[in-house]
């Protein structure tokens, strides 16, 4: 795919660069002073011990190169190994001491938001542990603050920093698209609901907004699985709904830390014992992980029960029961998030098994799964990008193909997006489903009633 | 001359253990007083554990999927650090230098196998400096520093080495060694040799955040 | 909060047979209680797309397509909104407003219930609606709406067209605060938490006047000051606003543009004034992780370590209740001491004038209890509204559904 020439030269991948209006014209109004003091403030004041470590410790062994996605996908070309994505944005950076060009700063934007998906499996293969996504948040930490982060991902933030969710959804855009849902789901289940605001329910279902805006049948099946397993459930009618957030990958922690907050005060307005969330990888590290810690809260307050983790429960109570098993065979992706980032890959086999007859792995698999190339905001920032995101993922591309699966399982927004693209830029001749598409096709619809 | 020796065989070691030893404590203890002051939220994620077991499970020779995928380099890597600290430790003329100054004394090794092993170190770095050259993910990182750092843990090997076989100008190369082997242990704290002590802060951390947190094994 | 001397507080138990409606319709909705608990109502089905209010067994005259937000208003009453044809309104007790729209959602109403509002969209642009008059000014989207007892709103509008994925328009900042409907001539980029003063004249929000700064104003002046970021701020009095503001990560409260208290927390928010306006409360967090209450800036002895949700003055402002939550189960504390019930849930406590008395409703196992002063005094509940204390504090009023039977229950302390 490239020629050993040229990589080694600046230009990362035989894609043409797009240009980004909000890249650009953000860095036209840089001042030589106005970067150098975001950049020393960023490295100076707001990291610590963890970062100079990590930046004093690396011994460059290239270990983790073959780590990265983006590394094997791009016939080895170092540019692209974690450690010289730091070598070329943060250890310039300290050596200049904040003195850097707006040339030095597109190239910058560029690595950390479009050629590394955070997906932290580097740090799985430095003997150090080193976390380089940490540092590529950084980056992107700094660019957010110079503005300089690509539009469309901003446009997200923008969206949550106004509206508390990611697509610009209106407050009666939200209630009118769950009673819109509930009224067709009650074609199978008469009296079904999808009760707003129930204070004092168990469950409190949450979902990202790309549910509402395009896919809303995602809640509608959520919304039959609920029913149909007798759950106390409700959802919440304000904002706060919305467990997704952008704002964690642009560096804008006080954005990403409003929109955590709202969400698990919402929870405890209506006074549930737990949150279920639907099948999302980036929003489930930022209720877990992330956005809890800028507010304090060491782990989320309420228990965060990921669509994988709640599918099992379901199953194995017998709560849900399947009518018969879905026949085609099937291999499913481990997001980032949820397995690496939650161990929850174990759980997920036990119902991709329970669900389908014929189930094939992909290797590697669980912890040292590929990412999907569009986690860690890779994909929301946009169309432009597509091309090279394609590019930078041949490696899951081979990883899925040689599965001879018909069904792509993916159970994330995110890498089910990504590996959408992925089929059919490399035409696979797969489908891609949600685990949850699965269980709605295979389930019996019938009300669970408990043993007497 | 025999004066200049004097000093280097004995004040400088002990300036230089001390500057060892005391660097490594004085590191440790800035960074943990700097954790608690800029980053203690650090001390609510790390677990003796997680830390253990990612330590552990990493000290078990080629059983992360990362040296798997690295053999050769781990494990001359793996037994380069072993020999590193085995060979100046157990080597019987250093032992009897210290036996001289404390009257303790420990088994040595056999002279000649200490000879093989030393060459074994010397292989290993020279193995280290071609890899920086040949491969290319790992040229694209190394910088001059590299190829110093590489240098610095040369010189009392190889110079041990001849010093041993007194081949040439013996006491120059003596001396040399004794120098360089100081040298390496006062810079050990204030290098990148200082992975010594940050590894395993780095990896105890990493490994709690995946043990405690993501639940997920990071190996 | 307290109970009116002119509601029944002699009887002691008043029954409504609930679970009869669930056979008497096809479906029966969570149900919703008045507040001096003379009335049980839910949103009941009656055939396809049609849906009533049932108020203790009677339903509403109007048959609609859809009603949700069931809310009980003034002391007996119960409001919703409520579709007919595709078009929305709010209905008090069965009798509808006059102005109907495309959609209405945020149910406000003031304490007495004299006074309802809600946001409104018709023809794509929003507002809001007091009293069935709705603004007169619309705009293209609206947030945070807010209503005063005296009927005075205000809520975030877009004053500006923004094109999709347009960060530049973004950025030079396309909202502003619309009070009663007309909007304020100053745009920020956000625009967070709006307050009012007891008297409804006095306005305060949170602002983000850049990508990283954050601000705020106070009738019409924006601080001088910039922080990191901003929480909801309060009046202290028609002359005082108070917020918690981020300066180098760490939370202070600061009070007409100047610290007002001295110490900086990991956390600081729920400012909650005692009804005087003498004692100043927030929920904080010192150390990292832990959670206490801090009042006038002394924090209290005791630390949590997951969350406080919530937390409550009595009247004379004597006693303080944080709802909290510690290892995994949820407690109440009052005046520092811990109640120590382990509950899977504890709701919105109630607390007679002086203080004294407690009265809180909790799930433990999947039922409802109430307990007052520590004591279980009622338990087996399937469900409870918050309960009641009599303004002598003699008395709690139980509000709850027990083998299906509603049940409004005297208690005496």
């Amino acid at each position: 795919m490239q020629t050993k020439e040229n990589a080694m030269t600046d230009t990362p991948s035989a894609v043409e660069k797009p240009t980004d209006p909000a890249i650009e014209s953000g860095l036209e109004r840089l001042t030589p002073e106005r970067i150098r003091q975001v950049i020393q403030q960023v490295l100076k004041k707001e990291t610590g011990p963890r970062f100079k470590a990590y930046v004093e410790t690396c011994m460059r062994c290239g270990l983790c190169a073959d780590a990265c996605s983006y590394f094997l996908s791009n016939d080895r070309d170092p540019q692209f190994m974690p450690a010289a994505k730091v070598k070329n944005t943060v250890w310039q950076m300290l050596k200049k001491d904040g003195n850097v060009s707006r040339d030095f700063l597109r190239r910058a934007v560029r690595i950390s938001h479009l050629e590394c998906n955070a997906c932290k499996r580097c740090a799985m293969y430095c003997p150090f542990g080193i976390d380089i996504a940490y540092m590529m948040l950084l980056v992107r930490r700094i660019c957010h603050k110079l503005e300089i982060t690509p539009q469309y991902i901003q446009d997200t933030v923008n969206s949550h920093s106004v509206t508390l969710n990611q697509m610009w959804v209106k407050d009666d855009e939200w209630i009118d698209t769950l009673q819109w849902q509930e009224e067709d789901a009650r074609d199978e289940f008469e009296d079904l609901q999808i009760p707003l605001d129930k204070v004092g329910a168990d469950i409190m279902y949450s979902v990202i907004a790309p549910e509402p805006k395009f896919q809303a049948g995602l809640i509608y099946q959520a919304a039959t699985m609920m029913h149909a397993a007798g759950m106390d459930w409700t959802m919440p009618s304000s904002p706060g709904w919305d467990n997704s957030n952008m704002a964690m990958y642009t560096g804008d922690n006080e954005i990403s830390g409003r929109i955590a907050r709202k969400f698990f005060e919402t929870a405890a307005k209506l006074r549930v014992k737990r949150i279920v969330m639907g099948e999302c990888g980036h929003a489930f590290r930022s209720v877990y992980d992330m956005g809890n810690r800028w507010n304090s809260w060491v782990m989320p307050p309420f228990e965060v029960v990921h669509a994988l983790a709640f599918y099992h429960e379901l199953l194995t109570q017998g709560r849900i029961t399947i009518k018969e098993k879905y026949k085609k065979k099937v291999t499913l992706h481990d997001p980032c998030n949820v397995s690496r980032g939650r161990g929850l890959h174990d759980k997920a086999r036990e119902v991709v098994n329970l669900v389908c007859k014929d189930f094939v792995e992909m290797t590697p698999n669980r912890e040292h799964n590929y990412c999907c190339g569009a986690g860690g905001g890779v994909i929301n920032c946009g169309p432009p990008y597509k091309g090279e995101r394609m590019v930078n993922n041949r490696v899951k591309a081979e990883q899925l193909a040689a599965t001879g699966a018909e069904v792509l399982i993916a159970p994330c927004h995110n890498c089910h997006s990504g590996l959408e693209d992925i089929i059919q830029h490399y035409d696979l001749k797969m489908e891609i489903k949600f685990l949850g598409d699965l269980i709605y096709e295979t389930m019996e619809k019938k009300i669970y009633e408990p043993e007497a | 001359m025999n004066s200049f020796i004097a000093f280097i065989m004995g004040p400088m070691v002990w300036i230089s253990v001390i500057i060892f030893l005391g660097g490594l404590i004085f590191k440790l203890v800035g960074i943990l007083g700097a954790v608690r002051q800029k980053e203690p939220y650090i001390y609510s994620y790390v677990t003796l554990k997680h830390s253990l077991r990612s330590i552990g499970a990493w000290l078990i020779p080629f059983f992360p999927r990362s040296a798997r995928l690295s053999p050769v380099y781990y494990g001359i890597s793996y037994l380069f650090h072993i020999l590193l600290f085995l060979v100046p430790l157990f080597l019987a003329s250093h032992i009897v230098l210290i036996n001289e100054a404390f009257q303790i004394s420990w088994p040595a090794l056999n002279d000649s196998v200490a000879d093989v092993l030393t060459l074994g170190v010397i292989a290993a770095l020279i193995f280290f400096a071609v890899r920086r050259i040949r491969v290319p993910e790992v040229k694209y990182l190394t910088g001059a520093m590299d190829y110093l750092l590489i240098l610095v843990v040369l010189l009392p090997f190889l110079t041990g080495f001849l010093a041993y076989h007194q081949w040439v100008a013996y006491q120059w190369i003596t001396v040399i060694h004794i120098l360089s082997g100081e040298l390496m242990l006062i810079i050990i704290p204030f290098s990148r040799f200082s992975h010594m002590l940050n590894a395993p802060l780095t990896r105890a951390y990493m490994g709690s955040e995946f043990g405690h947190v993501r639940q997920a094994r990071d190996w | 909060m307290n109970g009116k001397t002119s509601w029944d507080w002699e009887t002691e138990l008043k029954e409504v047979p609930f679970d009869e409606w669930k056979t008497r319709f096809n479906w029966v909705q969570a149900p919703q209680v008045s507040q001096n608990g003379e009335n049980i109502a839910a949103v009941v089905n009656l055939d396809d797309m049609a849906f009533s209010v049932c108020v203790n067994g009677k339903i509403w005259e109007g048959e609609y397509e859809k009603i949700w937000s069931l809310t009980p208003v003034s002391d007996s009453g119960f409001a919703a909104f409520v579709a007919r044809d595709e078009e929305w309104t709010l209905s008090v007790n069965g009798q509808e407003w006059t102005h109907w729209c495309d959609f209405i959602w945020q149910m406000m109403k003031s304490q007495d219930g004299r006074v309802l509002g809600a946001a409104f969209q018709s023809d794509s642009e929003y507002g809001v609606i007091v009293n069935d008059t709705p603004w007169e000014d619309r705009y293209e989207n609206l947030t945070g709406a807010v209503m005063t007892a005296n009927g005075t709103s205000a809520a975030v509008v877009q004053v500006a067209s923004m094109p999709g994925a347009d960060v530049e328009a973004f950025r030079k900042g396309v909202f502003s605060v619309a009070c009663n409907g007309i909007p304020e001539d100053r745009r920020f980029l956000n625009i967070w938490d709006i307050s009012f003063d007891s008297a409804g004249r006095q306005i305060g929000y949170g602002v983000r006047t850049d990508r990283e700064t954050y601000g705020i104003v106070q009738n019409d002046t924006l601080w001088e000051n910039r922080f990191e970021s901003v929480w909801k701020p309060e009046f202290l009095d028609e002359n005082s606003l108070l917020a918690p503001v981020r300066i180098n990560g760490k939370w202070q409260l600061y009070k007409n543009d100047a610290p007002f208290w001295k110490r900086r927390y990991d956390q600081l928010w729920h400012l909650t004034l005692s009804p005087d306006g003498k004692d100043v409360a927030a929920i904080v967090s010192t150390p990292y992780g832990r959670w206490s209450v801090a009042v006038n800036d002394t924090v209290w002895d005791v630390t949590w370590d997951t969350m406080i949700s919530d937390i409550h003055f009595s009247k004379d402002g004597s006693s303080l209740a944080a709802v909290y939550k510690h290892k995994d189960v949820w407690d109440l504390a009052v005046n520092q001491t811990s109640w120590e019930m382990a509950a899977d849930m504890v709701f919105v406590p109630c607390m007679s004038p002086d203080g004294r008395v407690v009265a809180v409703v909790i799930q433990k196992q999947g039922q409802y209890q109430l307990v007052v002063n520590k004591k279980t005094v009622a338990s087996g509940f399937s469900f409870m509204a918050d309960p009641v204390i009599s303004s002598d504090g003699s008395k709690v009023l139980l509000k709850g559904i027990e083998n299906g039977i509603y049940k409004r229950r005297i208690i005496r302390v």
